[in-house]
């Protein structure tokens, strides 16, 4: 088995391309791969606690939580990135980490595949 | 190189694929991609299909547009997410997403 | 002891997205990435800019004076500093007809010694098959 790093900078709602990396962690993680998962820029929306399912809008909140008690599933926040939108830790969903963007890198170093969502 | 090609795009990001070179090039339409392997423009199929014989389309994002493997360019094979799985990391040695 | 190569391949016009500023700050930040990493290991980054990514290498970007925020041109800058490697691509630069002297290609000014390069594309291709990943932004 082996490890898939996901990078993102779309964002949760306006985009569908978060949803795409979801999924395709989601589908990653059930071979048994393991997953880190980056979210920079406009995709620390997903990293924000709170999220409410409405129809209209893509809500990730609840398939992440899934992911992340595999135990094969880590996922990190640009904490800039963030904070500059005005999430906190205090702000942060239960299980998501908050580094600065060396941990990306870092991430890519053990990684047997990269894939990097550039934006939208 | 091996190289996996994930087209997220319909009006961007050909001329990326017009330059790339890879030994092994594949390319998996999702997102507005799936217009490339499922519509004609003046009769014509995108010429992206005419750039590998290894050509992939995401059957989720294909149906969400209302498109159904009948739509299909017959040169593009229809699959899950789990077989994008399986192409990143049995078939492509890097993946770039456009 | 190991190094892995990244290259960052920045396809986007600047500002109006983020893509070619995160592709910036991202490379840069291999910088500091050894605090993860066993001692001895590494990862390099390059970037590259390709197709309208290359009007991100202009100079006199006055981002700070019109809207106070960083310019592309000063993350360049700083990565220069730091010795990465910054690659142009020459044809896309003749495509729009841009010349060298109209292109942030230095970090002289603030003590830099290495100097981002023109290339043709079959370089940035060349880099691309010897990386280990591949991040187009």
């Amino acid at each position: 088995m082996g490890k898939l790093t996901i990078g993102c900078f779309s964002s949760l709602v306006g985009s569908l391309s978060l949803d795409f990396s979801i999924k395709l962690a989601e589908a990653a993680v059930a071979k048994g791969h393991t997953v880190d998962y980056w979210m920079s820029g406009n995709a620390t929306m997903l990293s924000k606690k709170g999220q409410k399912a409405f129809k209209d809008y893509s809500h990730l909140a609840k398939p992440v939580q899934t992911l992340l008690a595999t135990g094969k599933f880590n996922i990190t926040a640009c904490e800039a990135c963030a904070a500059a939108r005005g999430y906190h830790k205090e702000d942060t969903m239960e299980g998501v980490k908050s580094f600065s963007m060396d941990w990306y890198l870092a991430s890519t170093f053990e990684a047997d595949r990269v894939l990097h969502i550039g934006g939208d | 190189m091996k190289l996996g090609v994930i087209m997220s795009d319909y009006r961007t990001g050909s001329d990326v694929i017009d330059r790339l070179t890879a030994e092994k090039l594949g390319i998996i339409f999702v997102g507005n991609g799936v217009y490339h392997a499922a519509s004609k423009e003046a009769g014509k199929a995108s010429s992206i299909l005419d750039k590998t014989n290894n050509l992939y389309v995401l059957t989720e994002d294909l149906e969400s547009r209302g498109l159904t493997s009948a739509n299909l360019d017959s040169r593009v094979k229809a699959i899950t997410y789990s077989d994008v799985v399986d192409l990143i990391f049995n078939d492509y040695e890097k993946t770039i997403w456009l | 002891m190991a190094t892995k190569k990244l290259l960052f391949v920045a396809r986007s016009l600047p500002y109006k997205t983020e893509a070619s500023r995160l592709a910036l700050t991202h490379a840069i930040s291999s910088q500091s990435v050894e605090i993860y990493l066993k001692d001895g290991d590494l990862v390099e980054a390059t970037i590259a800019f390709v197709g309208d990514g290359v009007m991100n290498c202009l100079k006199n970007q006055q981002a700070m004076k019109h809207y106070g925020i960083t310019s592309i041109e000063g993350h360049m800058k700083n990565s220069l500093l730091l010795d990465m490697k910054v690659m142009i691509c020459k044809e896309d630069l003749a495509k729009f007809g841009i010349k060298e002297d109209a292109l942030l290609m230095d970090a002289d000014d603030i003590g830099g010694e290495v100097k981002a390069q023109i290339v043709p594309y079959s370089e940035i291709q060349k880099e691309m098959e010897s990386v280990d990943h591949l991040l187009f932004c």
